[in-house]
């Protein structure tokens, strides 16, 4: 909104607190990489933290560094989708948990069924075809509900932000609720545990680390895998967007809906592909990560948070934007867990979520439209 | 104006009012005592909540999530200051032990300055994009409780039913003293929402949802009104707030989750998100609902009834709610209207089913 | 205009008429329970983490009023569809109602009071969470003419900082439950400095207060506490800020139900394979469906009890087995979801008995301090409660076993006599609740410490662990 109010106002109140939150980001860089002090077991002022500067211990600093790109690639799987769908479709998929929670629990019946083991299964029993077609099912499944939510729900309220955000809500609501009634259908002795947490695990391959050669650093396969696929995902979704002509036309609907329906565009197929594809991504990221976590009921409202969240921060709509939302979003969450100070065994780093969720309020007061939204 | 000069709407509405009113104030006396101080008291206390909601959408074209967390907010300060610790007293908390009128009167006036304060930093958002700042509001929120120990953690601060004001009396052996005070708030929140939105400050804000860009350049400053909207809501959801820490006796983070988020938008959204008298008629359907569908456990082919985890509560809820979206979205109060005109009157506030005003780019 | 007024009056009318009707069949629902027995609500969960305790929970208490009260079950697999015919003494007992929580406190209050309002129960049993019964012992306070006695929930604060009058457990806290597992540590796996990991609510951290009083107790250092919050989703930077595994001689862990695999994936990506020496879990490593998800990972480790004593045989527990498998036999009777319920109805007859079905404060005065109960063995099978009605109970630490199908379970290897909610008076009502720094970490004497008896093949010795 490039209006008078702001641009006089830029002169005015906002120079201040920019200056100080440019501040604030340097200290917490000049922080990590050299303030701080090791103490590792608790205890101690300001300036202590359980690892000490990265300068001090590169190596924990780095491992931190790999966490915190892991996490942020299976944020951007997962956001991605949520960001798709917003970006052309301008619809806010608040259903996007749910569908990740149901495929979650369809790649882990299919698991279950194909190496028969019953809850936990060691990795080694787990070949890696046994982990494609779990998802390879579970994709399927979860594009064919999406788009018939799309169908009979969105397609005809198309442009009516608020309701569909609303329609899609009532929608989680429900599937949330039947998940906890069938899942996980996988119980022994009759007793029944609806929605309770099950693994799905990683084929056996990927339980091992790899020496990195930089700093001693051993790091596991699998989370390295989670980066492999964040960035094929990524990569993919460039292409497509790009380079191929279902991208063009998508992003020409994204820039002006009605030019490109007139252009003889069918923007209906258009619309339904992108929703497809959104629902897709929430199926592989919850593939991926409930093989590095688990999958359980509740998780619905944790990862249409963490979507929110990356988006809102990233900027609506925009893929760059939800990498931008993903990678600040890991690094704040991984690095105030492991950098805030020790000052007693009560004090600091359990305040971690609480710093993340006041920076993204901050990013969001000097940015309403996020790091990479257009306009503001 | 005499009922003579009243439209039909108007003339069949106040009937209708005139008679719940009575009803209401008659019920602890006649009625069951069930429903007085469960289903009649949530009513109020969650019509109050969900009446700020309605009151920035309707009149501010804002939909605000960050209701809950304020009137959770109210709870929590309310419970830090009023309640006394120590051996037979609650076990979380700050246990200030403050005079339970001032504990009343600082937690809602510190709600309303956060109202504010959070209304300043969303005041330049619009349509979806206010809608989620909203909720960034009520998930710091919800972390702020659960992981801040010292004022509530995880399982929140209870015993604050015990704690009330001297005027107000021990709410526990006279349940109805509650019942009256939220039935007189809730219709002080009315009347003051109805008096607000004919001020000139109300009639500029329905100006700034309606037309933001030209009322601006007509010298309107149109991020100080949405502030000033949303410290309102602020207060009444605050209002809501303390009745409810005083109804359940106590507050945690799950009351301001966003299960319970959702909730309070799913109580606005069926009552109609363009009257204010749709806050209680929603809230009202709503605990209905949360009452009664809970026991019954034999509806077919959804999952129930056979197993037992399908909380038949939120499949029957998420249907019921879809339903209003899909038919009418402006919820029962839309569909009410319609029995009297098939167009709406561009007065009342848009409708949610109007688009949303495009994004400036 | 006219016309439309009197439309609106018959309207009106019409509306009149259907208030009514609500009322007055509001007002006959409430009014049908004329000559009333005692009414019994039980409170558990159907939703949420623990959602499986339902039918557990409701078995467990129905199955003490089958076996001392006469009642009748309607149906042997599904425990919830009712008990009849169940009279306590000369009174007869009617089960008024369940409750369906999810472990969160809002809901709890909706269900409490729908089961003591709504249905005008005199007595609960529940409920199930810690955090649940954190909330229904200020309702108690509140409500001093209803009884409440706690059902299987963990938190120290109903009975030590609140203990309402009205308010009874009769089986140990989740401090309690974990008594001599750190000394076990100590003297069996030599642990001398150990980290912990605990879910940063009232339940992990009361869990962890028993670990960490029992292993300070006897020498033992806790050298990092370490919080991740419920539902993270992910554990690396919280395992990061543990000590690497050749810095501290173990770990104590009680991160719950939905989220120990999680961090257990997460550790083991950090730093390698897990070493089952290295690791002791709460009752999370080993009930509550962890048999099949985590404990397979972790064959040969400590695990923290929870007051019951699978594979344990005395004439007392095989009694109450026995019955139990005939009433409800899909009910595993030897989980403490059961038997705490169990237990509390059991307390619940015996008062009724004396009380002569007087409810409210006579039958608070009547309801047992001592209690014959299947899963005791010092006192000649008796549980007693203090002063502030908690129970003092034997407890009994696990170790995990691969049977004989390949299946892993928690089996008891240590058996330790009569804890108290006290830990030798670390815990006292002025002392805070426990939380993310409390307990410190002390060195003091427990009244059990040195006494641990060793139970090798469902048989408590003589020898005591060293």
């Amino acid at each position: 909104m490039p209006d008078r109010e702001q641009v006089s106002s830029w002169l005015t109140w906002r120079k201040w607190p920019v200056l100080l939150v440019v501040a604030l980001i340097a200290f917490a860089f000049a922080y990590v990489l050299f303030i701080t002090k090791v103490q590792p077991f608790g205890g101690g002022n300001w300036r202590t933290t359980t690892f000490g500067s990265a300068v001090h211990d590169p190596s924990s600093f780095l491992k931190i560094v790999l966490d915190s790109l892991t996490f942020a690639s299976a944020l951007f799987i997962v956001a991605s989708g949520f960001a798709l769908i917003f970006g052309l479709m301008r619809t806010v998929n608040m259903a996007h948990g749910a569908f990740y929670l149901l495929a979650g629990y369809i790649a882990y019946e299919v698991q279950q069924g194909m190496t028969g083991q019953g809850f936990s299964i060691d990795s080694s029993n787990v070949n890696t075809w046994e982990w494609l077609v779990p998802l390879l099912v579970a994709a399927p499944c979860i594009m064919v509900v999406g788009l018939v939510v799309q169908q009979a729900f969105l397609r005809w309220t198309q442009g009516q932000e608020l309701r569909q955000a609303l329609i899609t809500i009532a929608v989680s609501v429900i599937v949330a609720d039947q998940i906890i009634a069938h899942f996980p259908r996988n119980t022994s002795q009759g007793q029944k545990f609806g929605g309770n947490a099950v693994d799905l695990t990683w084929p056996g391959w990927t339980d091992r680390f790899v020496n990195l050669h930089v700093g001693g650093v051993q790091y596991s396969l699998a989370r390295l895998v989670v980066l492999a696929i964040g960035v094929a995902v990524g990569l993919g979704l460039w292409v497509w967007l790009y380079r191929t002509k279902t991208g063009m036309k998508i992003r020409a609907g994204v820039d002006d809906e009605k030019m490109t329906s007139a252009l003889g565009i069918n923007i209906q197929v258009t619309f339904a592909i992108t929703f497809a594809v959104g629902c897709l991504l929430a199926a592989l990221g919850a593939v991926v990560w409930a093989s590095q976590s688990n999958i359980s009921s509740g998780q619905d409202g944790q990862w249409l948070l963490n979507s929110l969240v990356v988006v809102i921060v990233g900027g609506m709509g925009s893929i760059f934007g939800a990498a931008a939302g993903a990678l600040l979003y890991a690094f704040v969450a991984n690095f105030s867990a492991t950098y805030l100070p020790t000052t007693g065994s009560d004090c600091c780093t359990q305040y971690s979520t609480i710093v993340t969720f006041v920076l993204i309020a901050l990013v969001l007061s000097f940015r309403p439209r996020g790091l990479f939204g257009r306009g503001a | 104006m005499s009922p003579s000069t009243w439209t039909r709407q108007q003339q069949v509405e106040r009937t209708i009012a005139a008679l719940a009113l009575v009803v209401v104030i008659v019920w602890p006396t006649f009625g069951s005592a069930y429903w007085a101080h469960q289903i009649l008291i949530e009513t109020f206390l969650f019509g109050i909540a969900a009446s700020s909601l309605i009151f920035l959408s309707a009149y501010g074209g804002m939909i605000s999530l960050a209701q809950t967390a304020l009137f959770g907010i109210t709870g929590i300060i309310l419970g830090n200051l009023a309640t006394k610790g120590g051996p037979g007293g609650t076990s979380k908390g700050l246990h200030l032990g403050w005079d339970p009128t001032l504990a009343l009167v600082f937690a809602i006036v510190a709600t309303t300055i956060i109202g504010l304060i959070g209304g300043a930093v969303a005041s330049r958002s619009t349509g979806i994009y206010f809608l989620m700042i909203t909720l960034t509001y009520s998930v710091i929120a919800t972390y702020t409780l659960g992981q801040v120990t010292k004022i509530s953690g995880f399982s929140g601060i209870g015993g604050i039913n015990r704690y009330t004001p001297g005027w107000i009396g021990d709410i526990l052996a006279h349940p109805n003293r509650l019942y009256y005070i939220a039935l007189g708030t809730a219709i002080v929140v009315y009347a003051l929402i109805r008096f607000v939105v004919r001020t000139p400050f109300g009639i500029s804000l329905q100006g700034v949802r309606d037309e933001p860009v030209r009322m601006s350049s007509l010298g309107y400053a149109v991020p100080l009104h949405r502030t000033l909207a949303f410290g309102l809501a602020a207060f009444i959801a605050a209002l809501a707030g303390v009745l409810y820490a005083w109804w359940a006796g106590q507050v945690a983070p799950g009351d301001v989750d966003l299960p319970q988020t959702i909730s309070l938008l799913i109580m606005a959204v069926i009552g109609g998100l363009v009257r204010i008298e749709g806050a209680w008629v929603g809230a009202f359907a709503f605990i209905l609902m949360q009452n009664y569908i809970t026991s019954n456990t034999h509806v077919p082919l959804l999952g129930f009834g056979g197993t037992l985890f399908g909380g038949s509560f939120n499949t029957i809820i998420g249907i019921i709610f879809l339903v209003i979206v899909v038919v009418s979205p402006d919820g029962l109060m839309g569909l009410w209207g319609r029995i009297f005109e098939p167009r709406r009157r561009s007065t009342e506030g848009p409708s949610i089913a109007a688009p949303a005003a495009e994004p400036t780019k | 205009m006219r016309r439309h007024k009197l439309r609106s009056w018959k309207a009106a009318a019409v509306l009149t008429l259907a208030v009514a009707g609500v009322s007055v069949w509001a007002a006959t629902s409430l009014a049908a329970s004329g000559a009333r027995p005692v009414r019994v609500a039980i409170m558990t969960d159907c939703k949420g983490a623990f959602a499986f305790g339902y039918e557990y929970d409701i078995g467990g208490a129905q199955g003490a009023f089958a076996q001392f009260a006469g009642g009748k079950t309607k149906s042997h697999a599904k425990p919830s569809a009712g008990m009849t015919g169940i009279r306590a003494g000369n009174t007869p007992v009617q089960i008024v109602g369940y409750g369906c929580g999810n472990d969160t406190v809002p809901l709890a209050v909706t269900e409490t009071k729908r089961l003591m309002e709504k249905l005008n129960a005199d007595v609960e049993i529940g409920p199930l969470s810690g955090d649940e019964a954190v909330f229904t012992a200020n309702y108690a306070k509140a409500h001093p003419t209803k009884t409440f006695i706690i059902g299987t929930a963990g938190s120290q604060d109903p009975t030590m900082q609140i203990h309402p009058r009205n308010m009874f457990r009769y089986y140990g806290d989740g401090a309690q439950w974990n008594a001599g597992i750190g000394e076990i540590a100590y003297k069996k796996l030599g642990w001398r400095k150990a980290a912990i990991i605990m879910d940063d609510y009232s339940f992990g951290w009361t869990s962890a207060a028993g670990m960490i009083a029992d292993f300070c107790a006897v020498g033992g250092d806790i050298v990092k506490r370490v919080f991740p919050p419920l539902n993270t989703t992910d554990y690396a930077p919280f395992v990061r800020q543990l000590p690497n595994p050749n810095q501290v001689d173990g770990y104590f862990s009680t991160v719950g139900g939905t989220g120990t695999s999680a961090m257990l994936k997460a550790f083991e990506q950090a730093y390698g394979k897990l070493d089952p020496k290295q690791w002791i879990g709460n009752l999370f490593f080993g009930f509550l469906g962890a048999d099949k998800v985590v404990a397979p990972k972790l064959v040969g480790a400590y695990v923290g009890g929870f007051g019951n004593m699978p594979g344990v045989h005395t004439p007392a527990a095989d009694a109450y087995r026995s019955f139990m498998s005939k009433l409800y036999p899909k009910l595993p009777n030897d989980d403490s979801f059961v038997y705490n319920y169990y237990v509390g109805a059991k307390a619940l007859v015996i008062g009724l008995q004396k009380s002569k079905g007087a409810v409210g404060v006579k039958l608070q005065a009547a309801l047992p301090r001592a209690l014959k109960s299947p899963f005791q063995i010092s006192n000649g099978g008796i549980v007693k409660l203090d002063s502030r009605r908690q129970a003092i109970q034997d407890q009994y630490q696990l170790q995990l076993v691969k049977n004989a199908d390949g299946s892993v379970s928690p089996t008891v290897v240590a058996y330790i006599p009569n804890v108290d909610q006290s830990f030798g008076g670390l815990f006292t009502p002025s002392s805070p609740p426990p939380g993310r720094a409390q307990p410190p970490c002390k060195k003091l004497a427990t009244p059990w410490q040195g006494k641990i008896q060793v139970v090798t093949d469902g048989k408590v010795t003589n020898q005591v662990i060293k």
